[in-house]
């Protein structure tokens, strides 16, 4: 059949990580555009929450889909890293990479498991956290323990390096590569993980000194 | 004409053949003129070794002139050595300093077994060829050659594709072994052209198929192969593959 032969082809492989990395990327989007809110205040950020979850079936189908979308990029992704470890492992004695800064495509499964336990940590944190306390007041209570938003920070750094190559090679591996864009895809695929990192870790950063604990 | 020579310690991957295991072994060269070929450099350890009754070192090469796509070893973690855009028979030894040690290893993938010393087995790329890339032409006299008119852009970019001499550089240097610079040039040069569309789809997906077959690893988007081709094929074709893939894995038959 020709979904299983495209499924189990090594484009095929890519082309998935490279559809649910696109799905996870806009998911990005409205998580940083909703969790913005608290910069204005704890009271807009609890009203933003409460909102949200007043459609416990829209929450509901997000969440699914969501969950679905990160255990193909997940699993796919693990499957491709122990493929190609196969093939990788010690083959010269000498090995050099010609291209430079290529510390992004290199760390690229090991920056996704980090990201991999991040979510762990944030769902139990959040996502099921005690409903009898506000979300706002949680999000001070965590952040505002040093260690826990520095390990935050961390996990977006990670994110931050994650999407520095991959946001570029998911256009590549949709076949995005002309040269008269690609000047401005590289631009993006700094700007992009860039933006995230200023917003999520900002967040972390404002609670971690204190400054958002009055807002 | 200045003719200067260099001193070099050179460690080559030596192996019996398929089945035995390899090692590096160390030699001392000296006196090589800088204006030899890294080839001739090896020609020369060559007559040394077959003077002294020893087994000489076996390399694939043919034209010497760039061309032919039979030569190539990795240098110092390189594949066809430091030079860009150069083949290791058009790499000159002028590029090397007196001292200078050179670590000389077959290109390697699982695809691609090692033969005898630096001498690898690349016919999985010629199993893919023979997969799809190719035109099908069954009948009549030679055509007109005006009768096709073919856009000037679209005949450069075929041009630049197959370029590809299939040395298998951009496989030995690939984190993963993956063969995706080659195929892409193979089904670009076609693709790009009007005598190829026919069996455009089935090509995609025949030669694919067959490189996922033979072995080769997936592709990451490290761009490693780019960067040491010595035709300089752009990974812009690796990109029309995927879009080339994607359309007939989704309308083909």
């Amino acid at each position: 059949m020709w979904f299983v032969r495209f499924l189990t082809s090594s484009i095929g492989k890519k082309l998935v990580m490279a559809s649910s990395g696109l799905l996870l990327f806009l998911f990005l989007c409205t998580h940083a555009a909703g969790n913005a809110t608290i910069f204005m205040s704890s009271k807009v950020f609890q009203s933003y929450a409460d909102e949200l979850h007043s459609h416990p079936l829209i929450v509901l189908v997000f969440s699914l889909s969501l969950l679905a979308i990160f255990l193909v990029h997940i699993g796919v992704g693990l499957y491709l890293f122990n493929e190609n470890r196969a093939v990788s492992t010690s083959r010269y004695a000498v090995s050099t990479r010609v291209v430079k800064n290529s510390l992004a495509s290199q760390t690229m499964p090991y920056t996704g498991l980090f990201i991999l336990l991040f979510l762990v940590v944030h769902i139990f944190g959040f996502t099921f956290s005690p409903k009898t306390v506000p979300i706002s007041v949680t999000v001070k209570e965590l952040l505002g323990n040093f260690f826990y938003a520095l390990f935050y920070i961390l996990a977006f750094a990670a994110l931050f390096l994650h999407l520095s190559h991959g946001f570029w090679s998911m256009l590549q591996t949709f076949g995005v590569n002309h040269p008269r864009y690609n000047e401005f895809i590289a631009r993006l695929t700094l700007v992009f993980p860039l933006f995230f990192f200023a917003i999520f870790a900002g967040i972390a950063f404002y609670f971690m000194t204190g400054l958002g604990a009055n807002y | 004409m200045d003719m200067s020579s260099i001193n070099l310690t050179l460690k080559i991957w030596r192996q019996a053949n398929s089945d035995a295991l390899g090692g590096l072994e160390t030699y001392n060269l000296d006196g090589i003129h800088t204006d030899m070929s890294f080839l001739e450099m090896l020609d020369v350890l060559n007559e040394k070794l077959t003077k002294e009754g020893k087994d000489p070192v076996a390399f694939d090469h043919d034209c010497r002139e760039g061309i032919c796509g039979m030569c190539g070893a990795v240098v110092n973690g390189v594949a066809h050595g430091p030079e860009k855009e150069t083949t290791l028979c058009q790499l000159h030894m002028r590029h090397f300093k007196s001292g200078d040690t050179l670590v000389i290893e077959p290109f390697r993938s699982r695809a691609f077994p090692v033969r005898k010393d630096l001498l690898v087995d690349r016919s999985a790329l010629d199993r893919i060829i023979q997969a799809g890339g190719y035109v099908s032409v069954n009948t009549g006299g030679a055509p007109d050659a005006n009768g096709l008119p073919i856009a000037s852009q679209q005949a450069e970019l075929a041009m630049d594709a197959a370029a590809c001499i299939g040395c298998g550089a951009c496989v030995a240097s690939c984190p993963n072994g993956a063969a995706m610079l080659f195929t892409s040039a193979k089904i670009s040069q076609l693709a790009l052209l009007p005598q190829g569309q026919v069996e455009r789809k089935q090509r995609a997906l025949a030669m694919v198929a067959q490189m996922d077959v033979e072995g080769f690893g997936n592709c990451t988007n490290a761009r490693e192969c780019e960067a040491v081709c010595p035709k300089g094929i752009s990974i812009r074709n690796i990109a029309r593959l995927n879009r080339e893939y994607l359309k007939a894995v989704l309308s083909e038959g």
